[in-house]
């Protein structure tokens, strides 16, 4: 994928992503938060992760964003109110983003790996799914199977948190 | 011969079994369930004695690649065994408050004595975990699990306002520790913590790049043992949660969190610059979490502090690199916590929270009052206790490696930590009851609360066994 490419997906990502804290609509987030999917989509598939790609525009903007947009709905949600913003928490907030964020650029600046272009991945003979899959039930099987106990826990947390008094 | 991964399959089965019972035996009491799933990890725990520790094998494959069998790991899958047997039994004594918030059901209880033992899974995963994947993993089912449990009374709004902050704030730490572990692994190209070391010692990794990935995953595991500036949510989240759950937080969250912080620091902490971080850190979490825990009123909010003051003497041993100190310091935290927490939970129910709710304790119940006494002290430090020869150990480690200012700042907090121990001490045996009439205790916490009252003593005079297991 060219660079140009690359930036014009990071930009859409970054912008939907703020557009998501900023937006005061619900639905407008939702739908931004989309939009920053599909940007990360994009990305995944620049990078020959097909797979991760499209499971990510089939789960997370497919799926669990119409889940989102359902919920949002039906419980008719209002526009968040205007808040009274804390400017001197706000103000040491972003200082602090902004130290890291410099801080990160300095590491980026120094690492070689993101300075020299790598060779490309050797083409594979066999499609992602495979190769996910294999690796999923060889290497880690393990915590494959711990995320299963895990799934089991988020269930009975989820029924047991949102259920309904009886009246 | 039993293998040590038999031991969190067991729990597992058991805990499915539990759920099983549960959902189909809708008649019975559901504090049989409790009871059979103390006594299930009881004989669970008496077979992890009988597992031989074996260190990975070097070129590890398969489950070797993520999980280890050493003594430190046996050691604290059985930390964390029993303290989900005495969480359990303080669950037992805690179950009419959790029917009062699901009035009109039996439901809820069956599941609230079922996902302390999905989360004793957990915790016996991420103590034998040496693979960020499986590091990650595992420490998810922990607070997945904890999610659940810190929110399990949410008619009460406090408990719903903790639920939602340990839920956002986790998320917001699990997002710095995959960030962190992105950064590791791009820096070596490994997840194995042993390779990770290897491809440090080479000199074209870059240093810098597995350096602020390290310290990323150090924010994650700040949150978990409440390491100031990542200590925000617990006064919160520790006075809104159930009070067993709040026991369990304090205890089980953190001592996992501090064998996974030794594990992964190990090939960094020798550097000069994660040494200064460590001790400013150290030093923030000592001074913040005892100055804050003088003025509280509410014991459950002084408990929080004192565990953020508390995990600042763990992280001393760790700047020391003392594994020996850390784990018998937490052995001993261990013992003190869950006193604390028992009779916290028996009273609170008879009156509530506050400090001065314990007023006259020694009249209405001599055995609580000591109870409580002896968990005092020994967080205080008094001798002859288990405290005081956990940071006895912590000291003398902080003095062979000459951190000064660590020993300094550590003495004075312990100093200010007397002040408000003994407060409840005060209000235990010299103030005047408000009430007359006894507390009931069940047979089963009275035997419960024994134990921990001898352990705690029998560790602070004769701490040799537990000396002698880490050494072996």
């Amino acid at each position: 994928m060219p660079p140009l490419l690359f930036w014009v997906f990071a930009l859409l990502m970054l912008i939907f992503g703020v557009a998501v804290v900023v937006n005061r609509n619900p639905v407008a987030s939702a739908l931004s938060l989309v939009v920053s999917f599909l940007g990360l989509a994009a990305l995944f598939m620049s990078l020959d992760a097909y797979f991760v790609g499209i499971i990510q525009v089939l789960v997370y903007a497919g799926a669990v964003m119409v889940l989102f947009l359902f919920i949002i709905m039906l419980l008719n949600l209002p526009a968040e109110e205007r808040r009274q913003i804390n400017w001197l928490a706000a103000a040491g907030g972003i200082g602090v983003a902004l130290i890291l964020l410099v801080q990160i650029c300095a590491v980026i600046g120094h690492f070689q790996a993101a300075h020299q272009t790598l060779p490309p991945l050797p083409r594979s003979t066999t499609d992602d799914v495979w190769n996910i899959g294999a690796l999923l039930f060889s290497n880690y099987n393990l915590p494959f199977q711990i995320i299963g106990v895990l799934v089991l826990v988020a269930t009975i947390g989820v029924v047991l948190l949102s259920r309904r008094e009886p009246r | 011969m039993i293998t040590a991964p038999q031991l969190e399959i067991a729990v597992l089965l058991l805990g499915m079994a539990i759920l099983m019972f549960e959902a189909f035996a809708t008649r019975v009491d559901k504090r049989v369930l409790a009871f059979a799933a103390i006594v299930g990890l009881a004989l669970i725990l008496i077979a992890s004695f009988f597992v031989s520790p074996t260190p990975s094998p070097d070129r590890a494959t398969g489950l070797w690649n993520f999980y280890t069998a050493d003594k430190l790991s046996v050691f604290f899958k059985q930390f964390a065994l029993l303290t989900t047997i005495f969480v359990l039994i303080m669950m037992i004594d805690y179950a009419p408050v959790v029917r009062a918030s699901f009035p009109g059901t039996t439901d809820g209880l069956g599941e609230f004595f079922s996902v302390p033992i999905f989360t004793c899974v957990g915790l016996m995963y991420l103590v034998s975990a040496v693979d960020f994947i499986f590091i990650f993993v595992s420490l998810e089912l922990v607070t997945v699990s904890f999610y659940v449990l810190v929110s399990f009374t949410r008619k009460n709004p406090v408990t719903l306002e903790a639920g939602v902050k340990y839920l956002v704030l986790s998320a917001l730490s699990t997002a710095f520790l995959v960030y962190g572990i992105a950064w590791i692994f791009g820096a070596t190209g490994q997840t194995n913590l042993q390779r990770i070391t290897e491809a440090l010692a080479n000199p074209n990794t870059d240093h810098s790049a597995a350096l602020l990935g390290v310290v990323l995953v150090l924010v994650a595991l700040g949150f978990k043992i409440a390491a100031v500036p990542f200590q925000i949510w617990v006064p919160d989240v520790y006075q809104g949660a159930p009070t067993p759950v709040t026991a369990y937080l304090s205890v089980g969250s953190k001592a996992a969190g501090f064998v996974v912080l030794l594990r992964v620091l190990r090939p960094f902490v020798t550097l000069p610059q994660m040494q200064r971080l460590l001790v400013l850190i150290a030093l923030l979490t000592l001074i913040y979490g005892n100055l804050a825990a003088l003025p509280q009123g509410n014991l459950k909010r002084l408990l929080a502090y004192s565990s953020i003051a508390h995990s600042g003497y763990l992280l001393i041993g760790v700047v020391c690199l003392d594994g020996n100190a850390v784990v018998f310091y937490l052995a001993a935290y261990f013992l003190m916590t869950l006193l604390s927490f028992a009779v916290l939970v028996i009273v609170a129910q008879q009156t509530g929270e506050q400090i001065s709710d314990f007023d006259g304790l020694a009249k209405r119940s001599p055995f609580l009052a000591f109870a409580m006494l002896i968990g005092m002290v020994s967080l205080a430090g008094v001798p002859f206790t288990a405290g005081f020869l956990g940071k006895f150990f912590i000291f003398y480690a902080a003095i062979l490696q000459r951190q000064i200012a660590l020993v300094v700042i550590g003495v004075i907090t312990v100093g200010c930590g007397f002040y408000y121990y003994l407060k409840v001490v005060r209000a235990m045996y010299w103030q005047p009851a408000n009430k007359a009439e006894d507390i009931p205790i069940s047979g089963l916490s009275r035997l419960a609360i024994s134990a921990l009252i001898a352990a705690t003593i029998w560790l602070g005079v004769y701490p040799q066994p537990i000396l002698n297991m880490l050494k072996r």
